[in-house]
């Protein structure tokens, strides 16, 4: 099962996109856990995921993220696919990074 | 606003967000241009955030004109907190010009 952590300034807005994403993941049997907390968690909640996704409004802290946890891959969420909370998008987006 | 179903009164919401949280990134990857020396990029990145900002105004604009029409404006906690991005973004934006104005003094 693939732990996929999302990081936001206050983990609210990228709450919403979490249950776009979790609605697209069990359509297509994709096994995996998706949570949403603050940029301030991440030292609690950022070592477990297999995948770290950024809410564009927390963009320039994409360096501090990977320089925090190197061996993990960061993504920043494309800001379209954020306006318009596609979460359908967004898994095909984690699927491509994780290389399946 | 009895016209809008959830979902686009969600959209335009997001919309707000997105554009508040954009325009924050912006002025924050600007400061780290100025920090790095590099004003020209830093210069170019404010402007970008002005415009994202502006975005959002008109957003924000459309809805208080909404309600002042008398089409009420339903208050959810993300339009707080779309409203708050808003807020910081604009702190944010004003605080970059000055910071990227001391680099520059620095330098």
């Amino acid at each position: 099962m693939k732990n996929i952590v999302l990081f936001c300034a206050a983990g609210m807005s990228t709450s919403l996109l979490v249950t776009k994403m979790e609605k697209a993941a069990a359509n297509e049997g994709f096994d995996c856990k998706i949570a949403a907390y603050s940029l301030n968690e991440l030292k609690t909640y950022g070592p477990d995921a297999d995948i770290i996704l950024l809410g564009p409004q927390v963009r320039y802290n994409l360096d501090k993220v990977k320089t925090e946890l190197p061996e993990k891959p960061v993504v920043v969420i494309d800001m379209r696919q954020y306006g318009m909370m596609d979460g359908k998008g967004v898994i095909e987006m984690v699927h491509k990074v994780l290389g399946e | 606003m009895s016209e809008l179903n959830d979902e686009k009164y969600e959209e335009i919401v997001m919309g707000l967000i997105v554009s508040g949280g954009n325009a924050r990134s912006l002025a924050m990857e600007a400061i780290q241009a100025a920090k790095a020396g590099e004003f020209d990029k830093a210069g170019t990145l404010m402007t970008e955030c002005e415009e994202a900002l502006t975005e959002a105004h008109n957003i924000q604009t459309e809805l208080i004109q909404k309600e002042i029409r008398g089409e009420h404006v339903q208050i959810m906690l993300l339009m707080v907190h779309a409203q708050d991005h808003l807020m910081n973004a604009i702190v944010v934006k004003d605080m970059a010009l000055e910071i990227i104005d001391l680099h520059q003094k620095i330098k």
